[in-house]
């Protein structure tokens, strides 16, 4: 018994090594194209031809100070943009759909059923089938490129994952609290904004990291939706589909994910959990 | 005794029913901005509309999805949607479970292998798309690398030919998403009890035996929930085409959604496009209904 068992641990450790080694190999391949953003930022474009995989020995910051210098890029503009639709979004979003989905996880009547079926609807929806309608109605409005209808698109694209996400929440959280509120007379609309909401912060971490960061990364619906020039539209329209000035490229890439690079490093765990918390809740 | 459901409630909880009104600024957005362009596209796509503002739209009943079928380059759209699909999630579920497999006895490399795989998911498909046409472009820096090295065979444009450009496509879309299968994949294994192992241990069974009638069985509601999810996200392809290749050359390469853009807004065939993107939709919905079925039921314990 005891020499199988030292054959298993063997094995179990031989296992391990290898696995290890597999496991580097993997992770530095995947992380090449990375690498090679970041350094080659810094290289002018002879370099980065001549030798693509080399730190940058001799660093410029001409790339850079291009994108973030030039008047044509306007770079500033881009970050506005882009902070407003994922701040406002987000934020507005997780109060509207908080609220709705605890009438709907509270509620005992039957079509509330219903509703939360019809809000899960927009869940099986490819976006893409709004876009003709919407362009067409803000057309006609005069509501291209405006930035607060923008908002206001992107909040509702994400309502249906939001409400789904705070209705399962909710059903976790004891009725007793808000029970004893009532009773102390509190209205519903207190009862929900300071002793509801304030426990759902877990969930509403998660609902902000998701949908905060697919409205900082969305790059279809600005292009389409009223051509405004968030970090991804201003990048594309910037770069232009057939530049090879992958200098100026890279430094585009650079800055226009330095907050998401930087958000990732602090909080890998919360990004990690919150991007996958769509398929591993249910 | 009293039955749970019976429990006498203070009088003073009958005000305590929350309000319909909760849910109207939510459900007002919402029916506004998504559902009523829903009905509204499907309304436009049984008419020839162009979108000029001053023409009213013409009633063609079927006309559009009966033209789908006559489409060379829809159908086109919808081999290259279907070949990419295939190949990415095939490759991400099998690569992510094996990986994920790995990472389960990795150590402390676990942590920062699951970092870097998870960090391409994590920037904008646009961002990550220029890093790769840097890389697959004739002028890019693959082709500098083979230079380098004197594999002048390996030079070529990786982006120039129709099959080449749906490979390299499929390679951006597998870098990008792997990491997050692979965690999917991750969580699901944790899941399963290590003393169940230890039985298949003492019931004779090896390595294989272990993954066939342990792992497998177990984390069968990961897998279909991986798969249906890859299977939704690559039928609604566009961003790395865009950037890649545009569609091209041609319009080798485009997606079913690109093909819908395209149509829509650079032909001005809104009633056409609409009619695709129903369709589109009806595929969508059948794999989100199985999804979302699969999601809310019960995971099966052992």
């Amino acid at each position: 018994m005891s020499s199988n068992e030292k054959r298993l641990r063997k094995r179990i450790s031989g296992f391990s090594i290898t696995t290890k080694v597999i496991m580097l190999i993997a992770t530095v391949v995947v992380a090449i194209p990375l690498y090679i953003a970041v350094v080659n930022a810094f290289k002018t474009n002879d370099a980065i031809t001549s030798a693509p995989l080399a730190p940058p020995l001799q660093p410029t910051l001409e790339n850079l100070e291009y994108v973030l210098t030039n008047p044509n890029v306007n770079i500033g503009e881009m970050y506005f943009n882009s902070a407003m639709i994922a701040g406002f979004g987000t934020v507005g979003c997780i109060l509207l759909s908080a609220m709705a989905a605890y009438y709907l996880a509270r509620s005992r009547r039957k079509s509330s059923k219903n509703l939360y079926m019809y809000f899960l609807f927009g869940l099986m929806v490819p976006y893409v089938i709004v876009y003709v309608p919407l362009v067409t109605i803000f057309k006609y409005m005069g509501l291209m490129g405006n930035l607060p209808t923008l908002i206001f698109v992107f909040i509702s694209g994400s309502i249906s994952f939001s409400v789904f996400m705070f209705y399962g929440f909710i059903k976790t959280v004891p009725k007793e609290l808000e029970e004893a509120a009532a009773i102390d007379g509190a209205s519903p609309l207190r009862i929900f904004w300071t002793i509801i909401f304030p426990l759902l912060k877990p969930c509403t971490t998660t609902v902000a990291i998701f949908i905060g960061l697919s409205m900082w990364n969305d790059f279809m619906t600005p292009l389409i939706i009223g051509n405004v020039k968030t970090i991804t539209v201003g990048i594309y329209t910037a770069i232009g589909p057939y530049s090879s000035d992958w200098g100026t490229v890279f430094a585009f890439v650079l800055c226009g994910s330095v907050p998401i690079i930087v958000a990732y490093l602090l909080a890998q765990k919360q990004f990690i959990s919150g991007l996958t918390a769509g398929a591993l809740k249910g | 005794m009293r039955k749970k459901g019976k429990t006498i409630r203070p009088m003073a909880l009958k005000g305590n029913t929350v309000s319909f009104g909760f849910a109207v600024p939510a459900l007002a957005l919402y029916t506004v901005l998504l559902i009523v362009p829903i009905i509204i596209a499907f309304g436009f796509s049984f008419t020839s509309w162009n979108g000029i503002a001053t023409t009213t739209p013409k009633f063609i009943g079927f006309d559009n999805y009966a033209a789908m079928f006559q489409d060379e380059r829809l159908g086109n759209a919808i081999g290259v949607t279907v070949t990419i699909t295939v190949v990415v999630v095939v490759c991400v579920n099998v690569f992510g479970l094996l990986l994920a497999m790995l990472l389960n006895h990795a150590g402390k490399m676990t942590n920062v292998s699951r970092s870097v795989f998870f960090a391409p998911y994590v920037l904008s498909t646009v961002a990550i798309s220029f890093i790769w046409l840097s890389i697959l472009s004739y002028t890019g820096i693959l082709n500098s690398i083979f230079e380098a090295l004197g594999w002048e065979g390996l030079i070529k444009n990786y982006l120039g030919t129709q099959q080449e450009a749906i490979a390299s496509i499929c390679v951006v879309e597998i870098w990008r998403t792997l990491g997050f299968h692979m965690v999917i994949y991750l969580a699901a294994l944790q899941t399963v009890p290590a003393d169940l192992y230890e039985a298949c241990t003492v019931d004779g069974g090896g390595r294989w035996h272990k993954f066939r009638y342990v792992t497998l069985p177990l984390i069968t509601p990961g897998i279909t929930i991986s798969l249906l999810m890859s299977i939704i996200n690559e039928l609604r392809m566009y961003d790395i085409v865009k950037v890649l290749t545009d569609g091209g050359p041609g319009y080798a390469t485009e997606t079913i959604t690109y093909n819908i853009v395209t149509q829509a807004f650079g032909n001005n065939m809104l009633g056409y496009s609409s009619a695709i993107a129903v369709f589109l939709f009806a595929v969508i919905a059948t794999v989100a209904i199985i999804q979302i079925k699969v999601t809310t039921k019960k995971e099966v314990e052992y």
